[in-house]
């Protein structure tokens, strides 16, 4: 019997690992489609920021901030605070796609949400190493990008017939609920949570819609002290 | 205009992704940049689900009648024993409509 091509069978396992995921990522997809055309957004522009920005959360409060005519400034430094993280996950990978040409890094780069840095690095730690290990990232990459596009065009074309009594932004905070509160491990954790929480709540007010990179930073640098004053690992 | 901040979103998160893969970088990033990247996710979404829940629509701070802060609470009980993000979402939700139906 054939074997299947090494390439093709790290392909396939990255899209078997991430196919689970895809049941959050319908409705995320749908709910950001249906906001962001209720935000004022036009179909085109909402769903060509799906492959533009490509990754829910910040497309989502692009959506809020946009609506809420945040200037350009403070919108594009909140999205970059959001997304920051991701340097984490491409510094993790690091050592497992360094080898690789631009080309290749580029588009993994491209393809690295959490969703999919998620299962990826799960394999890379997991399971025996091998050249083709990269074609996993492809792999579970592309089905999240391809997925994250038909459940926002989706969303979009549900769009103004969902009732607004529904409250559809509300799963939003649900859902960055789920994430943040297992990284409430240690007191600096925790303290960066609150300060950024308390900041966010009481500078709402403020011009420009800063709230948000306001607390962002806030709650950075009072987890930093903290961390210094307890000398707690984070 | 939107076009252009979208792109610069864009390019801004494709950087976030990018840059330690391009070789740029020093291999090992400065020791308060990266205890500083450990608070991130936190700090971000903090704000994000607390504006969520208390926050009303003419951006004041609701709190009597505010069926969301029951649900979120509800929710986030869910979320620190089953720690599934689709089950989370469902509770709220379902919470949220049940409150405002009732009260």
């Amino acid at each position: 019997m054939k074997q299947p091509s090494p390439t093709f069978a790290e392909f396939k396992s990255g899209i078997l690992d991430e196919l689970p995921l895809q049941a959050g990522i319908v409705p995320f997809g749908m709910v950001y489609g249906i906001l962001g055309v209720e935000s004022g957004m036009s179909a085109l522009e909402t769903f060509m920021l799906s492959s533009i920005l490509f990754g829910g959360a910040s497309q989502i409060v692009f959506t809020q901030l946009l609506a809420a005519a945040t200037p350009a400034v403070v919108l594009v430094s909140s999205i970059a605070a959001i997304n920051a993280r991701h340097m984490l996950y491409s510094t993790s990978m690091l050592p497992y796609l360094r080898h690789l040409p631009l080309r290749w890094r580029v588009v993994l780069a491209y393809l690295l949400t959490d969703e999919a840095y998620a299962v990826t690095i799960r394999r890379y730690i997991d399971k025996p190493h091998n050249q083709y290990m990269h074609y996993h990232l492809l792999g579970s990459g592309l089905l999240l990008f391809t997925v994250w596009q038909i459940s926002t065009l989706a969303g979009i074309m549900l769009g103004t017939t969902i009732p607004k009594a529904l409250s559809l932004g509300f799963a939003i905070p649900l859902s960055f609920m789920a994430i943040v509160i297992p990284l409430l491990k240690s007191t600096p954790q925790i303290v960066a949570a609150l300060t950024a929480g308390v900041i966010a709540l009481t500078c709402q007010s403020l011009p420009w819609n800063s709230w948000l990179i306001l607390a962002a930073c806030g709650g950075i640098i009072a987890g930093m002290i903290s961390d210094r004053l307890t000398g707690e690992a984070a | 205009m939107i076009w252009i901040i979208m792109i610069c979103c864009g390019l801004a998160t494709f950087a976030a992704r990018f840059l330690p893969l391009s070789g740029i970088l020093p291999a090992e990033l400065p020791k308060p940049v990266q205890k500083a990247m450990q608070f991130v996710p936190v700090a971000v979404l903090m704000p994000i689900i607390l504006s969520g829940i208390f926050i009303s629509t003419d951006q004041q701070i609701q709190i009597d009648g505010n069926m969301r802060i029951y649900a979120a609470v509800i929710a986030a009980i869910v979320a620190i024993t089953t720690r599934n993000v689709i089950a989370t979402i469902i509770t709220g939700l379902l919470c949220l409509w049940g409150l405002d139906f009732l009260f």
